[in-house]
């Protein structure tokens, strides 16, 4: 190996880098722009609230006390329906998924229960529903469990089972918090493939490499080179991540030697694979298309944007054999949950993937044509 | 001085198979110290695959090769720094300038003291040493191919169709440049498919075809061997001029529709023919009598043109 030669060509790809703007833009901006959106779309994720129609068919006190409730509850938005209208016709006509309908007799039957003792007195709340919406069902089950608690109160008797919540963490965490780590992995991922795949099969078609076959250089020169290159565009991405998701969200992570290894095990991961894959596809384009079969599954699978607990079992366990799956879980357990162990386990399983796809990438790559 | 010690490149046997195909069929020739040597011949006849397994680039199927006394095979990285080479196709990184260009190469080879500035003036690309590659016309980039070739100070420089594709105009400058390494008297071996270009440069060439040498010599030397006879053009000739030289034996070619090349074996044979035409009354505006150029001897040689083109096609029909 021969550093001064490991130099020359770091040099020349950061220099190519810094005047490729359009690229230099895309590849700081992309990671970005996904912790923009996704970081505004989960946003209130632990301060969700639905919206709720309701029509006060008795127009009381009491009902209205009851609507009160639903309020206090926090989890809804309340809309009055006019008592008049067909709320079937509303559901349709307005395309809204549930009108909570509190009948007409709903103060008497309250009154008969409480103040006559009569166990017979009751009333029947119904839920007008459109089945076809996705939320509709997690509406009517909170609607339920407000229920629930009013006729548990109404009975004059505590509870018997009560629950009580500790969690693992020292502090609350909001789900930006848990997002960020997943993009970190999955946009080092992105760089480290598509940078890799992209470059070498441009300058292998252009027929850069085979000039640079006719010069002392050596394959491991020029794959260390590439690894340095990536490394330090993954930090520069990383930082602008880190910047964002501080001065917009306002996140609260822990940032140690444990990040830049988890990026330096990332980048050694996915420079690898790209090289084996350059060396089987030689076409830039189907190299493309080669780092984004293997990107997609590996973004969307690995727990990258959601938690593997949401896919169903045989998917999970899918999920625990694709390597960004432990970036992701080494990540969050260094800056989430500053579990040491956790992360020096992780570490050592995406170590032991890169080394071995590491070395069957300088394997792979081939200098001399036409052997 | 030995043999060995005034040669710079022994090619003995070489074979070159890509599955059934045959691309060198066991060829053998030396290059010698100082010399320019031109591998001549078509697109696919084996001149880039016998160049790429001299300079490194690829491996042979057998035979054996040797550059500077070494075996290419067994002493690639003795070589390496040794030779200079300009790929056929050659590119370069974008958005490098020329002068970033020659010192990334510089560096490449662990070169402290290249002239960069001197490589740049040889190759005539001052004005634009700061220009990035991209931003460069075909013949520039080629130029500069050329440079990059030279930042080691090689003692070998091998340039693999250095101006297909260029314009005639910047043809010549790189042929410029390239008499410029002849006067430097650097060994260069040259592959070409511009029979014009092995014949202003090369000292010798070696005419290659389907993969086989089949001659070689001083351009000179080639025309002189293989092509004893004169190429007799009559200009601007009635119609039926064509059929009474046919009839008289010969095998005229039409040039242009209006010009008849004929192949004369006997210098005695061009009067006779210029009478017979006189007799029969027919006419011609001018005449041109001379010896076959290189492309003419390709032709004979290996009945096939160097390239595609309406020179070549002309000929050949």
């Amino acid at each position: 190996m021969n550093l001064s030669v490991v130099g020359a060509n770091l040099v020349v790809k950061l220099m190519s880098f810094y005047r490729e703007r359009t690229a230099m833009f895309f590849t700081i901006a992309f990671p970005i722009i996904l912790i923009f959106v996704f970081g505004t779309i989960f946003k209130d994720q632990d301060n969700v609230s639905f919206p709720l129609c309701v029509q006060d068919l008795d127009q009381t006190n009491s009902s209205a006390q009851s609507i009160k409730t639903l309020v206090l509850n926090g989890k809804f938005k309340i809309t009055r329906v006019d008592p008049a209208i067909n709320a079937t016709q509303y559901v349709r006509d307005n395309k809204v998924n549930l009108v909570l309908v509190i009948p007409k007799g709903y103060e008497r039957s309250l009154l008969q229960r409480v103040m006559l003792s009569d166990p017979n007195a009751s009333v029947i709340i119904t839920y007008i529903y459109d089945p076809s919406s996705s939320s509709v069902s997690t509406k009517m089950q909170i609607l339920n469990s407000v229920f629930d608690g009013i006729n548990q109160k109404m009975s004059g008797k505590p509870p018997f089972i009560r629950s009580a919540e500790t969690s693992i963490l020292t502090k609350k965490y909001r789900f930006i918090e848990f997002f960020i780590p997943g993009i970190i992995a999955m946009a080092v991922m992105t760089l480290s493939l598509f940078g890799t795949v992209n470059l070498n099969t441009e300058l292998r078609q252009k027929g850069v490499i085979r000039k640079l076959s006719t010069t002392p250089i050596t394959r491991t020169d020029w794959i260390l080179s590439n690894i340095l290159y990536q490394f330090i565009l993954a930090v520069i991405s990383t930082i602008a991540m880190l910047l964002v998701s501080y001065a917009v969200f306002n996140v609260s992570l822990h940032i140690n030697a444990w990040l830049l290894a988890f990026i330096l095990l990332d980048v050694f991961a996915f420079v690898g694979i790209a090289m084996i894959l350059t060396r089987f596809v030689k076409e830039a384009q189907s190299a493309a298309a080669a780092a984004n079969a293997i990107s997609f599954p590996m973004m969307f699978l690995s727990g990258s944007f959601f938690p593997i607990e949401m896919m169903p079992g045989f998917l999970q366990t899918f999920a625990r054999i694709l390597p960004l799956y432990y970036v992701n879980e080494g990540l969050r357990a260094s800056m989430v949950f500053e579990d040491n162990m956790a992360a020096l386990k992780y570490s050592a399983i995406i170590g032991v993937f890169a080394a071995v796809v590491f070395v069957l990438g300088i394997i792979a790559t081939k200098w001399e044509e036409g052997q | 001085m030995t043999k060995e010690a005034e040669l710079a490149i022994e090619v003995e046997k070489l074979t070159k198979r890509y599955g059934n195909f045959l691309a060198v069929n066991d060829i053998s020739f030396t290059v010698r110290k100082g010399e320019v040597f031109a591998l001549l011949g078509p697109n696919g006849a084996g001149k880039t695959t016998t160049v790429e397994i001299i300079d490194t680039i690829r491996t042979s199927t057998s035979g054996k090769v040797t550059l500077l006394g070494m075996d290419v095979t067994k002493k690639k990285h003795d070589i390496v720094p040794r030779i200079g080479v300009l790929p056929q196709g050659f590119s370069s990184f974008d958005r490098i300038t020329v002068r970033e260009t020659l010192q990334y190469y510089s560096r490449l080879f662990g070169c402290r003291n290249t002239d960069v500035d001197g490589l740049i003036e040889l190759v005539n690309l001052k004005d634009k040493s700061q220009e990035q590659y991209k931003n460069l016309s075909g013949g520039l980039k080629q130029r500069l191919g050329i440079a990059i070739a030279l930042v080691n100070d090689p003692e070998v420089v091998f340039l693999d169709e250095p101006t297909t594709g260029l314009d005639p105009r910047a043809r010549r400058e790189v042929w410029k440049v390239l008499l410029g390494l002849k006067k430097k008297g650097k060994t260069v071996f040259l592959t070409t498919h511009y029979m014009e270009e092995a014949e202003l440069l090369a000292d010798t060439v070696s005419i290659i075809s389907k993969g086989k040498i089949v001659a070689m010599g001083s351009p000179g030397e080639l025309i002189e061997y293989n092509a004893n006879y004169l190429v007799l053009t009559l200009q601007s000739v009635d119609e039926k001029v064509f059929e009474i030289v046919r009839k008289m034996g010969c095998e005229p070619v039409l040039n242009n529709h209006r010009d008849v090349m004929i192949r004369v074996e006997h210098t005695d044979d061009v009067q006779k023919i210029l009478n017979t035409i006189k007799e029969a009354g027919a006419s011609y505006l001018g005449l041109d009598a001379r010896k076959p150029n290189l492309e003419e001897v390709f032709l004979k040689l290996t009945g096939e043109a160097l390239r595609d083109g309406p020179a070549g096609r002309r000929v050949a029909e």
